[in-house]
This record gives C-alpha cells, sequence and structure tokens, in this order.
C-alpha cells in the first residue's frame, strides 16, 4: 500500500480494505490481522491502525467480539455496497479524467469494451 | 549500593591494561636494578681494593659496607615508583575526560544510568584510591624479595644488610608513600583524597562551564590551599599554635574541604554538568 | 505524557531554545523537526537531566530523578559504548545495571539487525552503529523513547530495517520522541510535529487531523511555516 500524504493514513487502510474487500481477497466473515500487525504489516503508525479499524467498525465493515481477533462483516449488503461504492469511485475518476476531451459515449462505451476485454484475456493467459 | 560497587569493578577494570603494564614495570625494573647495581657496586668496591690494596675488612672499616640504599636511590627502582604517581595523576583528569572526548562518548553511559551521580562521582574516586592502595600494597610485597635478593648476591663480608622498615624509613620516597605508623598512613592518605577530591571538583566545574569553568576550578583549588595551609600561614605571620592544636585545626579544615568538594562536584555533575 | 513546560537556555549570549513548550503523550510518536542547530538536540539532553535549562520538564507529572532511567531512554547521535568492547560486553553492561533491560528482545533486535555478538564496537560501520545504539535503547521496558536523528547519515537499506522496527516494535504503548531536519519517507510514521526554528517553537500539530481538515502533508506545513 503506498502512503499519499496529503490524505490521512487511516482513511487510505480503510481504502484499501475496501478495494480488498471488492477484489474478493478478503472475503466475509474472514479474521484479520490485528492492529499491531497490521501497522507492521503496512509499516505505519499503529495509532493510524487503530484509527483505521475503529472507523472501518463504525462504517461496519468489521466487528471486533471482545478478546477475539477482528472479522470482515458477513452483511452481505455492506459487501454489495462496498463494491458498488468503489465501482462508482473508479468511473468517476474516469469520467471526470475523459470529459475534457469531448468523446462520444458510444465511442467511449467501445474502446472501454475492448480495452477491458483485451485486459481479461491477458489475464487468462497468464 | 550494587551499583556502585558495579561502577567500581567497571573503572578498575577499563583502567587494568595499563595498571598491570606498570606493575610488571615496577617488578622488572627493579628487580633489574637489584642485579645491575649491585654488580656495579661490587665492581666498584672490588676496583677499589686492589687499588688501595685493602681487604674486605679494611674496606668496610674505610668505606662503610655495601647496603640496600644504593638500590633503592636508584633509577631503576624509583624511576617505576614516579612513573606510577605520574600515570596516576594523569589518570585523576583522564578518568573524566576519556569519557567526554574518547572516539565514543561513553559518559552518555555513565550519565543515563538509573544510579545517583554522586555514585559515578565516588565510583571514580574509589577506584584512583584503590588503584593507589594496590600499587603501594604491591610495593611493599615485592620489597622484601628484592631484599633477600640483594643479599643473597652480595658477599657477606661486604654486606651491610638492612631491615626492611629501616629501609623504607631511610629513603624519602619510599617514606612517603609506605607509612611507619597507622596516623602516618591517614594523614599521607588524607591529604590525598583532599587532593583528588579537589582536582575532581575543579573538573566538574570546567564541564560545566567550560572556559569560565577553568577559572572557576582553579580558584577552587587556590581557595582550598589557602584555607588548608591557613594554621600554617598564620605561623608565619608570628600567631604560633600548639602542635596538637595545628594537627587538629588541619585535619578539621582538611575533612570539610574533602567533604565539601565532594558534594560540591556531585552537585555540579547532577545540576550542571552538560554533556 | 512528558511535558516541556517554557524551557529556556542561553550559550553566552546566544538563545539555543526560548521558551519551548509541548507535550508527547505515551503511545505516540512526536517529532521535532528543524534545521541543524535550532535546538532539537539540545531539548532532548534536557528532557533526559544531560543539560542544565530553565523552565520545568515533567515525566508522568514528576520530575526526573536517577529512578526515571528506568522509564526513559535516549538513543543519542553517536556511538556511546567503549570502543573496545564487544556487543556482547555492551549488552552485559545494561543488564548489570539496569532492571528493565529485556533479554529476549535484545536477542531478537539481534537477529533482526544481523549483528553478532562477537563484533567489536570500532569495527562497526555508522548504519550499524545506528542499529546498535537502537538495539540498546528499544531492549530497555521503558515507557519513554528519544531518538536523536536516527535516520541522518545511514545507508538506505539500513533505513528501512530501522523505519521497519520503529513500525513493529518500537511504538506499541511507547511515547517516542524523534528529532529530525529532514522528515523524508517516515512521515506517515508520525502522530505529531512541533517545528522548531531559532530555539523557539513555530509550530505544533497532528499529522492526521492537518491531513483530514487541510489536506496539507507535514511538507507542505513545512514549506508554508518555513517560508514566512
Amino acid at each position: 500500500m503506498n502512503v499519499n500524504t496529503r490524505e490521512p493514513v487511516y482513511l487510505q487502510v480503510v481504502r484499501h480494505f475496501k478495494e480488498q474487500i471488492a477484489i474478493g481477497n478478503f472475503v466475509a466473515g474472514q479474521e484479520i490481522p490485528s492492529r499491531r500487525e497490521l501497522a507492521a504489516s503496512l509499516n505505519i503508525n499503529p495509532n493510524t491502525a487503530q484509527k483505521a479499524y475503529k472507523e472501518m467498525e463504525e462504517q461496519g465493515l468489521i466487528h471486533t467480539e471482545r478478546n477475539f481477533p477482528s472479522q470482515i462483516t458477513t452483511n452481505e449488503t455492506i459487501l454489495q455496497a462496498v463494491r458498488q461504492e468503489l465501482i462508482l469511485a473508479a468511473v468517476d475518476t474516469f469520467v471526470d479524467a475523459i470529459r475534457p476531451i469531448n468523446v462520444p459515449v458510444d465511442e467511449l462505451l467501445r474502446v472501454v469494451k475492448e480495452k477491458y476485454s483485451e485486459e481479461i484475456r491477458e489475464e487468462e493467459e497468464k | 549500593m550494587m551499583r556502585y560497587i558495579k561502577l567500581v569493578n567497571f573503572e578498575i577494570n577499563r583502567f587494568s591494561k595499563i595498571y598491570l603494564s606498570l606493575l610488571l614495570i615496577t617488578l622488572v625494573s627493579q628487580f633489574a636494578g637489584v642485579i645491575i647495581v649491585t654488580k656495579s657496586l661490587l665492581n666498584d668496591a672490588r676496583d677499589i681494593m686492589k687499588e688501595e690494596r685493602l681487604s674486605e675488612a679494611a674496606y668496610i672499616t674505610n668505606y662503610g659496607g655495601i647496603d640496600f640504599n644504593h638500590i633503592a636511590n636508584s633509577l631503576l627502582f624509583v624511576g617505576p615508583i614516579a612513573l606510577s604517581a605520574v600515570a596516576l595523576i594523569f589518570y585523576i583528569f583522564l578518568i573524566w575526560y576519556r569519557d567526554w572526548f574518547g572516539k565514543n562518548t561513553f559518559i552518555y553511559r555513565l550519565l543515563m544510568l538509573p544510579t545517583s551521580r554522586l555514585s559515578i562521582y565516588l565510583s571514580k574516586a574509589t577506584s584512583i584510591f584503590l588503584m593507589v592502595l594496590g600499587l603501594i600494597a604491591f610495593q611493599i610485597i615485592i620489597l622484601p624479595m628484592e631484599n633477600a635478593l640483594f643479599n643473597s648476591n652480595v658477599p657477606q663480608a661486604l654486606l651491610s644488610e638492612m631491615s626492611i622498615s629501616t629501609i623504607t624509613i631511610a629513603n624519602p620516597i619510599l617514606s612517603l608513600i609506605i607509612p611507619s605508623t597507622f596516623t602516618q598512613f591517614l594523614i599521607s592518605y588524607g591529604i590525598g583524597l583532599m587532593i583528588m577530591s579537589i582536582l575532581f571538583t575543579a573538573i566538574m566545574f570546567e564541564r560545566s562551564f567550560r572556559i569560565k569553568g577553568i577559572i572557576m576550578g582553579l580558584l577552587y583549588c587556590g581557595i582550598a590551599a589557602v584555607l588548608f595551609l591557613a594554621p600554617v600561614l598564620m605561623e608565619i605571620g608570628n600567631f604560633y599554635f600548639y602542635p596538637n592544636e595545628l594537627f587538629g585545626l588541619m585535619l578539621a579544615i582538611g575533612i570539610i574541604l574533602t567533604g565539601l568538594s565532594v558534594w560540591l562536584g556531585a552537585w555540579l555533575l547532577k545540576n550542571r554538568v552538560t554533556v | 505524557m512528558i511535558e516541556v513546560k517554557k524551557i529556556s537556555k542561553n550559550y553566552g549570549r546566544k538563545k539555543i531554545l526560548d521558551d519551548v513548550s509541548f507535550t508527547a503523550n505515551k503511545g505516540e510518536v512526536t517529532c521535532l523537526i528543524g534545521i541543524n542547530g535550532v535546538g532539537k538536540t539540545t531539548t532532548l539532553k534536557a528532557i533526559m537531566g544531560l543539560t542544565p535549562y530553565k523552565g520545568e520538564i515533567l515525566i508522568d507529572d514528576q520530575k526526573m530523578t536517577k529512578d526515571s532511567y528506568e522509564k526513559i531512554t535516549f538513543i543519542p547521535d553517536a556511538p556511546t559504548m567503549l570502543p573496545q568492547m564487544t556487543i556482547k560486553q555492551a549488552m552485559v553492561f545494561m543488564s548489570d545495571f539496569y532492571t528493565s533491560w529485556n533479554p529476549e528482545r535484545a536477542n531478537q533486535l539481534m537477529g533482526f539487525f544481523k549483528l553478532k555478538e562477537e563484533n567489536r564496537i570500532s569495527e562497526l560501520s555508522k548504519g550499524n552503529t545506528a542499529k546498535l545504539n537502537l538495539m540498546l535503547g528499544l531492549s530497555l521496558d521503558v515507557d519513554y523513547v528519544l531518538m536523536d536523528e536516527p535516520f541522518s547519515g545511514i545507508d538506505m537499506f539500513s533505513r528501512e530495517q530501522i523505519a521497519d522496527v520503529f513500525a513493529s516494535h518500537l511504538i506499541e504503548d511507547r511515547g517516542v520522541i524523534i528529532t529530525t531536519h529532514e522528515i523524508g519517507d517516515i512521515e506517515h510514521l508520525i502522530d505529531k510535529v512541533i517545528l522548531l526554528d531559532n530555539g523557539s517553537v513555530l509550530k505544533e500539530f497532528n499529522t492526521e487531523e492537518m491531513r483530514e481538515e487541510e489536506g496539507k502533508s507535514v511538507v507542505d506545513v513545512m514549506r508554508e511555516v518555513y517560508q514566512s
């Protein structure tokens, strides 16, 4: 995880988790590392890890029972919402970037479809 | 208390290489002195006996027997003692300055130990004091051996044997460092301790205030010297004391000066010294 | 909590420290930033009782005593053990005098830093000397760790190792104060920043708050403050 120094690090950690969930690396109910382990592996301040966990707890992404390791939520609604959130965020970024170039929507969608299929093909060949 | 002892042990260990060298040099030099000087004395005696055609008994009547004094006054004998004294006087300063100006600033470690600054001060003082005592003890041990070696190397007829105590008293340097009475011991080593503590405190002034501190240190030494010698100085001004009074006064002043120096030195080490 | 209350220190006419005040909390990393000579090291030495100062410094609401040295340690930017000692002897020295010495952690860090007990202090490279100092300081079960320029003048690989130890072993529940003149790549490890210039505090702020509220990195703030 590359750290951006202009954005709160704890929010970057939360986003990182959401990405992992959307990708499928973290599944429902999966145990996640402790705050300390996370800090050590991401090379961040344990306080930041603490804050990130608190935020994720509040957003319902994880839940921690006393004395047990934290787990990713099993709530499907939330998990789907995360996926949606990330898709929308990526699309947002893309649209903001491409809008100034003034491409007709059909041409745009065609290019996107080509590029996307190409990427999938390359991944399957690996 | 334990930490103080550990510190003393540590300080002595640090100096052990040089210390053992000093002991070794003393041993070798003094024994060499016995052998070499004896040989030279015997040669001289034989030369004289030949020239003046004296028998051994006549030689003794005219020139006196060959005694250990000649050895004790020789350079090979006195040299190492002087060397050791100089080394230890240097070390009174070096024992502090090496921690600041060594390749590594060890003073950080000492001042961050969970032990009082007074312990640190006292541990250095104790180490030097013990090492001085060690040197003296070593000399006391090897002197009889040297005397025995001497006695066995000189033909009976020419020999003028001396006892250890006579040797000690007759030699100015030996009589200074090997006291003959307990009172003498207290006086010599008491004064030594006082001087060391005054020097330590002067060093603390320098380490606290740098250049200003050197001046303060020198001033402190000066004032201490004047105070200690005050009774004697007053005698010069025609104000006389009985010997007992003089002794008592100087003893009291000496003890006060030592205590004050230790207290002041430790205080500076705790509150004013900078790394 | 370490409270530094209006400390000042003069060297002749020059004010090395001018009414410096700040707090460093347990469990947080506080960073004193400023160019060389601005008083950062002097501040740390003052906290450690290694230099006199005017003002007050409290550690957990108490003035510094000799026992405080079991609770707080200082890792200077210089070698401090005797050059002829081996690393083993240095560790024995520490364990002899400190009840807070933790031999398991010492061995752990020795392994992590790949230091060998038989090595002599005088033979260590600058990077290894820094790691040794770090190991000796962190092997004490103290509440507060003060580090002076832990990353300066050290090769990149050693820096990474040290940053690693920082994140994993160091902070835990401890209060850490570090000084540096370049924030470099360790911004994300720091909770609070204190900017110093000419012996006084120009600004004190919390890094995450600064990012959240103003979208500024530490470097951005430094640029702002030092250029005005």
